[in-house]
């Protein structure tokens, strides 16, 4: 849940490259003591405390109300170009208006529902879960007055159905989904790497994972936790720790390696600066601009540099 | 194991509300995305435009509702050579906009009249400004390839024009003869507007549009507050029948800035013209209770009788009135010819017009200078005059919070402008093409378009640019109502320098009527705005000193009288 807020440019350069494995991956370090579940007890009642703002889109919650449109156009847009190369143009333009129409799709730790909501308006059979109950209660008490999200899905309109549940359980049961996002929660979570095998195991083969998160810079510290917390007072403090944060080298490398048991990396080949190529996964920063009162999702192919704060990251599942 | 019980819980609290949702819903309440309040032009063109969108009319469920009888605008009809009397210039990213929404297909053209050139002066000191939009080169090409700033069309054209495109899109309900009791709010299940309508019907609006003009019952609802003031003048407006042009095309619209206020004759045929006159509420009383042809002729001298001979003819016209006696036509025909005389105007002078026949002045060579005002005016479509009060007002916000949320303002009811530059209408215009960026932007991101977030790049767009226009125009409203010599002065040689850069004119003209693919925009406001405002920062030094020489008089006329009681 960011709320976090990014000012300038980078002063570190992250890098991708395979050399700093051993110095970065420990970032996703495996907690064999809450293996069980990847929930941290101390954060689900701290978001319980901050639910009943949720929906309020000029308070707390207000940075991520304005940056919702743009992960929602990542996810639009990398679905679609994805299933153009596969299934050819037609298809994509049919697509044009729901871009997530038939598709299943899963919201891991969707809060007040903020994703949630979008994710079925673009067509989606949609299923949001979360570790708090408070936040489920609120998210289906705002859903259920949209007449369109109370609905069976049709084909011109996805469903929306919120349940009480961590991706650990999920995990236990036979669905999986087209599409699994964990926007801002990675963060959170107590054993990172267990969390995202958890989600890897939830996508269907040929299906892709969205995240959402902050780099483990100094930039990113004095933004989102000096900046935004403590002299601000954009955010409510303590919802951030700076440990916790993860790069995205280390998600790409996480994912060189086989997440989800199914015999084969998802990320094959990287370029010579450490960036995936863009069929298998991508990496993008997202800055808000305080002058606009809006958020930036930075063009692709611009230098690792501009996820050094918040990012979001796309991979996609092999086919078996 | 908890975790179980818990999740069915969470299931179970979403069913509940879903069903009780339907409950109240399915007997009388009628779920719709977009709402709209409102059938005048900016109301029209929304809908239009919703209608047009790439996406919108497919996913959204839209209504207009209008209180009055829409057949009657949809049957509206004149003849060839008659005219409504409320007719806006339309400027060209109004009509870029109404192209591509597919309504200006519907316009009958040969009702509309573009505005190729502009002639404006100071009625003080004479200072006079022209534009032409062929010589700037800026606005829209015409088919024949003529340049123009702007075009006049009537209000019914338009509006008759939006529903005729409406009727190709069922999709889009309009509710007419229907009036809005009263707009609450849901008191659970999200709080969302309920219009109730004078039919019965009740709509849940997940976004509600106030197009209902400048007492905005939707503004009301959404407590949203509107600042502003009205202006100490009233608007005549009527349709004029006038003498053919002789040097100029009938493509030019004419402006002079009397003290009391603009007098504008803007274009509808070769031998028709719309008349704004902006005045005191005294005279506008005066002059629209009177004889039609009265009102002519003081229309012909108001374009061409030194301003202190239009004093002496208010004043007496006020006297006329105040002794109970009606205006008389020959009375004050004489006296207008009279104060021709007192300025020795030749009878074949271009400013003569009391005793000129109208239609013998055509013949022959034109008098020079004759291209410097507007044909003589023989008389006025019948029931074609009208006044109303001018008053600059702009909304506080152009979107509701709290109690108020999911509602959005366009048009009058977020700003009202003084006409005296013709920018209401398109004002209202630009809003519900913005309007319509924004929600088919929210759509394609899934987003809930009567939200806030979904709201706020229209608000953001709009209000810096509707607000640059009001600034601009109530500028130069009190700019051009002084007849502090030091202000004529000022303004005169703003005008005169004006003139002659071409560069700010072009800025100028292009709020009257940029392309929209050119300028997007209008920075044309803007830079009016800032020319302006350099000039009314002279008014207001000029008031002050006038203000500071006047308590400086008293001051020594007392000191003396206090030196001269104290003597004796």
């Amino acid at each position: 849940m960011s709320r976090q807020l990014c000012l300038s440019t980078s002063l570190r350069r992250p890098s991708y490259s395979s050399r700093h494995v051993s110095r970065r991956v420990r970032a996703l370090h495996e907690d064999t003591t809450t293996s069980t579940s990847t929930v941290n007890a101390s954060e689900i009642a701290h978001f319980s405390r901050l639910s009943g703002l949720w929906w309020d889109e000029r308070g707390q919650f207000s940075l991520l109300h304005k940056m919702n449109p743009h992960r929602v156009r990542f996810i639009r847009d990398k679905v679609v170009e994805i299933g153009c190369a596969e299934h050819g143009e037609t298809w994509a333009s049919a697509r044009a208006a729901l871009a997530l129409q038939g598709l299943d799709v899963l919201d891991v730790g969707c809060g007040g529902g903020i994703l949630s909501e979008t994710l079925a308006r673009l067509g989606g059979c949609t299923l949001a879960i979360d570790a708090s109950e408070k936040n489920i209660a609120i998210a289906s008490l705002h859903a259920a007055a949209d007449p369109s999200l109370a609905l069976p899905a049709t084909e011109t309109r996805g469903s929306l159905a919120y349940r009480h549940a961590t991706a650990e359980t999920l995990v236990q049961e036979p669905k999986r989904f087209d599409v699994v996002c964990s926007m801002e929660v990675i963060e959170h979570v107590d054993n990172p790497a267990g969390f995202l095998r958890s989600c890897a195991e939830l996508v269907k083969p040929g299906g892709h994972l969205f995240l959402s998160t902050i780099a483990r810079t100094p930039l990113a510290f004095a933004l989102t936790i000096l900046a935004a917390e403590k002299v601000l007072g954009l955010v409510e403090p303590g919802t951030h720790t700076f440990s916790k944060f993860i790069n995205p080298s280390e998600l790409v490398e996480f994912f060189q390696t086989d997440p989800s048991g199914s015999g084969r990396p998802w990320i094959t080949r990287t370029h010579e600066h450490g960036l995936p190529t863009r069929t298998e996964a991508e990496v993008r920063g997202i800055w808000y601009e305080p002058w606009g009162g809006d958020w930036r999702l930075m063009p692709r192919g611009t230098t690792p540099f501009t996820a050094a704060c918040n990012y979001l990251f796309w991979v996609r599942k092999p086919r078996e | 194991m908890s975790l179980h019980i818990a999740s069915r819980a969470g299931v179970r609290l979403s069913q509940r509300i879903l069903k009780r949702n339907l409950a109240t819903t399915a007997a009388t309440v009628e779920e719709c995305d977009v709402v709209i309040v409102g059938g005048g032009p900016a109301g029209l063109a929304l809908a239009s435009a919703l209608a047009s969108s790439q996406n919108a009319w497919r996913v959204l469920k839209v209504r207009l509702v209008e209180a009055g009888d829409l057949s009657k605008i949809r049957e509206w009809n004149m003849p060839p050579g008659a005219y409504s009397n409320r007719v806006s210039s339309l400027t060209n990213a109004s009509e870029d906009f109404l192209n591509r929404v597919g309504v200006w297909r519907h316009v009958a053209q040969e009702r509309t009249c573009a505005m190729e050139d502009m002639q404006v002066w100071d009625g003080i000191s004479d200072a006079r400004i022209e534009f032409s939009a062929n010589r700037l080169e800026v606005g829209s090409r015409s088919g024949s390839g003529v340049s123009y700033m702007a075009r006049m069309v009537e209000n019914l054209n338009l509006q008759r024009a939006a529903l005729t495109h409406l009727e190709e899109h069922p999709s889009i309900q309009l509710l007419d003869k229907a009036k809005v009791e009263t707009i609450v709010n849901e008191e659970t299940n999200g709080g969302w507007p309920l219009v109730h309508l004078s039919t019965g019907q009740t709509l849940r609006a997940r976004l509600l549009v106030g197009a209902d003009g400048f007492n905005s019952p939707v503004r009301k609802f959404a407590r949203i507050q509107s600042f502003g003031w009205s202006y100490p003048t009233q608007a005549i407006v009527a349709t004029l029948r006038h003498a053919p042009h002789t040097i100029r095309p009938h493509t030019t619209a004419y402006q002079r800035f009397l003290p009391t206020g603009p007098i504008a004759f803007l274009p509808l045929s070769p031998t028709s013209a719309s008349l704004v006159w902006s005045t005191r509420p005294d005279l506008a009383a005066a002059l629209t209770k009177a004889d039609p042809a009265i009102l002519a002729i003081m229309i012909n001298s108001a374009f061409r009788l030194p301003n202190i001979s239009m004093k002496y003819l208010h004043d007496r016209i006020r006297g006329i009135v105040a002794s109970g006696a009606t205006l008389q036509l020959d009375e004050i025909r004489q006296e207008i010819a009279w104060r021709e005389q007192s300025h020795q105007i030749e009878s074949h002078s271009p400013l003569a017009s009391a005793l000129v026949d109208p239609f013998t002045s055509v013949v022959g060579v034109p008098p020079a200078d004759s291209e410097l005002y507007p044909p003589l005016v023989h008389d006025l479509q019948p029931d074609t005059v009208a006044s109303f009060p001018l008053r600059l007002s702009h909304a506080e916000s152009y979107i509701g919070e709290g109690k108020g949320a999911r509602t959005v303002l366009i048009g009058d009811a977020a700003h009202t402008v003084h006409p005296l530059a013709g920018q209401g209408l398109n004002g209202g215009l630009l809003d519900a093409e913005c309007l319509v960026r924004s929600i088919d932007g929210a759509l394609a991101t899934g987003s809930d378009i009567g939200s806030y977030t979904a709201l706020a790049r229209y608000a953001r767009e709009r209000y810096i640019q509707n607000h640059a226009m009001l600034s601009a125009v109530d500028k130069l409203h009190k700019l051009y109502s002084s007849e502090l010599g030091p202000v004529v002065w000022a303004r005169s040689v703003g005008v005169e320098i004006i003139n002659e850069l071409d560069v700010l004119k072009a800025g100028m003209m292009i709020s009257a009527g940029a392309n929209a693919n050119v300028m997007k925009g209008s920075p044309g406001w803007n830079l009016l705005a800032s020319s302006v405002e350099s000039v009314s920062g002279g008014v207001q030094i000029a008031k002050a000193l006038r203000q500071g020489l006047q308590s400086a008089a008293a001051g020594v006329l007392k000191q003396a009288s206090n030196a001269l009681a104290g003597r004796s």
